[in-house]
């Protein structure tokens, strides 16, 4: 293993387990559950997945035809297996192979 | 329907908080509703026979109440299987990406293991070898996981009372955006499911899963390519396993958090950056948490 890697590695992997981590030692547990504090903090969770989503699926907006019925199947899929089980899991095998399926057959 | 609060333990008698699992379960024949249906049946005579034995649901009743507690490393570890299943795929990605950048899998494997942040890896790969200097090179590639410093609090101010850290140097070090997300989708159901054992549960998988994907995809390479529809079909995983996480957690109360989130993510990553548009997304997503969106969407 290089030097440079095993530096890169472990400044990054210490960096990001520190942000990570150090975190949690904030006291949150008197922060008023109606206040600005605890608003902002309930608000991460779904603002971060939507930013992310964003993020996952903008790259494959395309303007191609069958760019968009793959993605259209993929996003169809992962909705159908959402509403018949409401389980992550099933959704988003359901999307994939909606998605392999229109690749395979497109 | 509390009178059969204390009894064996059985998880719905212990609260009476109406959040959205405890409701699921009320409403699913055959798993804890037995007790309540009992008594639904022959009123307080229901709670004699239950006590006393006699009860004919009770075998039932016993059976559900040996299922995994909400808050155990199982039911975290189920709660993120989801995660599990997409981050092989996407570590494969970066094997074969570093595989391709000249790294060893022994060095793709390390640094899955001591960084698992899959931008800041990809990042690792197109800036190793440019002779920028290390430091420079490192700080950058961390200020793409800024968001992360958000998430620890974020959970704990959801867990609320049952919050605890006595082990987060070990949880929240799995704290990836995916883990991150199934925490926060099983405590919007219910802040019953936070323990340390149900976060070590939830962190477990996807981290051993990415590490292995990396591996894999650092050793068996190319194996997938020649199977067009299912490598297009493990590329769909991560964008379906979030876009699953959204609809998980959508509601009145969220929509318009939801709302401003993408409309703010969108330009900026189109016009910056993927990185400024997920920060600045997110952080203005939260503000707009401020905002009581409740009475808005009728």
């Amino acid at each position: 293993m290089t030097t440079e890697v095993l530096l890169i590695g472990l400044i990054v992997g210490v960096g990001t387990w520190a942000m990570r981590f150090l975190p949690t030692r904030l006291n949150v547990s008197s922060v008023d559950p109606d206040g600005p504090v605890s608003r902002f903090l309930n608000a991460t969770g779904p603002a971060a997945i939507t930013a992310l989503t964003v993020a996952a699926f903008l790259p494959l907006l395309e303007a191609d035809l069958r760019a968009m019925t793959l993605l259209s199947a993929g996003v169809v899929g992962t909705i159908a297996g959402f509403l018949v089980r409401r389980d992550i899991s099933v959704a988003t095998v359901a999307g994939a192979v909606a998605y392999g399926l229109a690749f395979w057959l497109l | 329907m509390l009178v059969f609060a204390g009894l064996d333990n059985h998880p719905i008698g212990q609260k009476n908080e109406p959040d959205r699992e405890g409701v699921a379960n009320e409403a699913r024949p055959g798993t804890c509703n037995a007790p309540r249906r009992c008594f639904l049946m022959i009123g307080k005579r229901g709670l004699w026979a239950y006590r006393t034995r006699l009860c004919p649901l009770r075998p039932a009743i016993m059976t559900a109440t040996l299922t995994a507690p909400k808050d155990s490393f199982r039911a975290g570890a189920a709660a993120s299987l989801a995660i599990t299943l997409g981050y092989f795929p996407v570590g494969v990605a970066f094997g074969i990406a570093a595989e391709r950048a000249g790294l060893s899998a022994l060095e793709a494997g390390f640094l899955s293991a001591v960084i698992y942040a899959g931008a800041s890896q990809f990042l690792v790969l197109a800036l190793l070898g440019t002779g920028a200097p290390l430091l420079v090179t490192a700080l950058s590639i961390m200020a793409t996981n800024l968001r992360h410093v958000l998430y620890g609090p974020a959970i704990l101010e959801k867990a609320r009372d049952r919050a605890a850290s006595r082990h987060a140097w070990g949880w929240a070090g799995w704290l990836s955006d995916g883990a991150f997300g199934a925490t926060i989708v099983a405590l919007d159901k219910s802040r019953e499911h936070f323990s340390e054992r149900f976060m070590f549960g939830i962190g477990l998988g996807p981290y051993v899963s990415w590490v292995l994907g990396t591996l894999a995809g650092a050793v068996f390479g190319g194996a997938v390519s020649g199977y067009p529809a299912l490598d297009a079909a493990l590329g769909f995983l991560m964008p379906a396993l979030f876009l699953a996480m959204l609809l998980a957690l959508l509601s009145r109360r969220t929509l318009g958090v939801v709302i401003i989130t993408a409309l703010v993510t969108a330009p900026l990553i189109l016009l910056v950056s993927p990185t400024v548009g997920i920060v600045g997304g997110m952080v203005a997503g939260a503000l707009s948490g401020l905002i009581r969106w409740e009475g808005k969407f009728r």
